[in-house]
């Protein structure tokens, strides 16, 4: 049973000098419930675009999608979204940023701070409820905006490039985390990425977009046993296979 | 020209009586009522229309042409005109009191209509742009979080832009402090520091004219770090964000 689908999505905007810019192209794809599914391609592609449009924040210009059956029509409980950039409230320290989707449900404050707690533990974070952003290293903050996220239970976790800011170590790291969390909680994940690496790692499936106009030209299941091993002979094959199918949509481009 | 010991020793004795007029204390408690209520009022209406105009269209489109107009015409344009509508009405009077030695009593609506029009505009500007400055990436977390539109306002907006509404505050009462003394240098006035100045500078006490100036710099930059004071400790975030 696909869990989200996404029904033939096209999306144009209108560019500065008033010409329609084709990003998605007829884009068409299915992902079931608990799947970890990591979309990767060139930059521009429309990857972020394709992750804007399930999380509610645009609507397409044609097509639909559809999440748990339900036509995606705008921002929805059982969807959130973490940013590329750092998305945490300045004004707000670990544990209230954590919370604030709490807050919004007027849930009490005890039972709010108690989740949150857990959240922190479970990110890792004990000891910095109280510190504020502008405190905290950008790994620190990125996994602040996934707990964040996770303190809204949305059954579907859409994440665009999270780790792009970080360094390699910290990167594999917080991977590791959120595979971790990926298991634990039970949630479908759309992680968009442009590493290979990454999405070899996390991927359950991955979905390889070309660009100009944005659809997909790869769809294949990851079948690798967890914990992944970077160095195996498995993970460097498919490691080269996706690099090599990047490297043809790119060269297919600039042939234009 | 006064010697500087005679300028000190004014200074030194705030509290002694000038020119029958009143001590340096009393003069300054006058001007600074003034400014402190019409500077409060200034902020209890131009925050809250700054916050509507930065987030309603609307508001905006209403609002914009009319202030756009204003703006450019300085405060201190307004007090003789101010001076003739009021005349020199005072709070006192207003509340059906004719005669009272409170303070009250020297605080004309005149003067707090151009501290008010003075603080106004940097207030209302500074919050409009706070609110239209809070960035896409705030809002669109908080909704994809499950906030409503008014949530939203409360606990994004709202805080995201306190720092430009800090910053308003603090220059509105800069300009106000400054419009006070031109307003109470002119015919009509009866006490505040300013109209010490005129009055001593047409009795040539010179000394008295110069510790006046003083005092002037002084309580401006008393007023103005009391205001920093306040947003420092509400905005740290604003300070230490990159």
């Amino acid at each position: 049973m696909a869990f989200l689908k996404v029904y033939n999505v096209t999306k144009t905007y209108i560019g500065a000098r008033k010409e329609e810019i084709l990003a998605l192209s007829d884009l068409a794809f299915d992902c079931s419930d608990r799947e970890f599914l990591c979309i990767v391609g060139p930059t521009g592609c429309g990857k972020t675009t394709l992750l804007r449009l399930i999380a509610g924040l645009e609507q397409p210009t044609a097509g639909e999608i559809t999440i748990a059956d339900k036509i995606v029509e705008g921002i929805s409980k059982n969807t959130t979204l973490v940013f590329q950039q750092y998305s945490l409230f300045p004004w707000r320290n670990v544990i209230d940023n954590i919370a604030f989707s709490m807050e919004m449900r007027n849930i009490h404050k005890r039972t709010r701070y108690e989740e949150a707690q857990r959240l922190i533990r479970l990110v890792g974070l004990t000891g910095f409820e109280k510190a504020f952003p502008y405190e905290l290293s950008g790994g620190m903050q990125q996994r602040v905006a996934i707990a964040r996220a996770l303190a809204h239970n949305p059954k579907l976790l859409l994440l665009d490039e999270p780790f792009g800011a970080l360094d390699e170590r910290t990167r594999h790291r917080l991977q590791e985390e959120l595979l971790t969390i990926w298991e634990h909680e039970k949630k479908t994940v759309v992680f968009v990425t442009h590493n290979i690496d990454e999405a070899v790692f996390l991927a359950s499936r991955i979905l390889v977009m070309r660009d100009r106009p944005g659809s997909i030209e790869y769809d294949f299941q990851i079948d690798l046993p967890r914990p992944r091993d970077r160095r195996s002979k498995e993970f460097l094959e498919l490691h080269i296979m996706v690099r090599e199918i990047l490297e043809r949509i790119l060269t297919n481009t600039n042939a234009y | 020209m006064p010697k500087v010991e005679a300028v000190f020793d004014r200074l030194l004795h705030p509290f002694s009586d000038l020119l029958d007029t009143g001590s340096y204390v009393w003069h300054i408690i006058v001007s600074a009522s003034r400014v402190v209520l019409g500077f409060i009022l200034a902020a209890l209406i131009g925050i809250p229309l700054g916050l509507l105009v930065g987030r309603y269209l609307l508001f905006h489109k209403i609002f914009s042409p009319i202030i756009e107009i204003l703006r450019p015409l300085c405060p201190i344009a307004w007090i003789p005109f101010a001076m003739a509508i009021f005349k020199t009405y005072t709070i006192a009077e207003v509340f059906g009191v004719r005669y009272t030695t409170t303070i009250f009593g020297h605080i004309q609506l005149g003067m707090l209509f151009v501290i008010f029009y003075g603080g106004f505009f940097p207030i209302f500007l500074n919050t409009v742009h706070g609110v239209k400055s809070v960035k896409n990436i705030f809002m669109e977390s908080a909704l994809l979080l499950g906030a409503d539109q008014r949530k939203l306002f409360k606990k994004v907006i709202l805080p995201a832009s306190l720092p430009a509404v800090l910053t308003g505050l603090r220059l509105g009462l800069g300009i106000s402090w400054m419009v006070i003394i031109a307003a109470e240098m002119l015919p009509g006035s009866d006490a505040g520091i300013g109209y010490l100045i005129m009055f001593s500078y047409e009795l040539a006490e010179m000394d008295i004219l110069i510790a006046s100036m003083i005092l002037i710099g002084a309580v401006g930059a008393l007023l103005s770090y009391v205001v920093k004071l306040a947003s420092d400790r509400t905005s740290v975030w604003q300070a230490k964000e990159r």
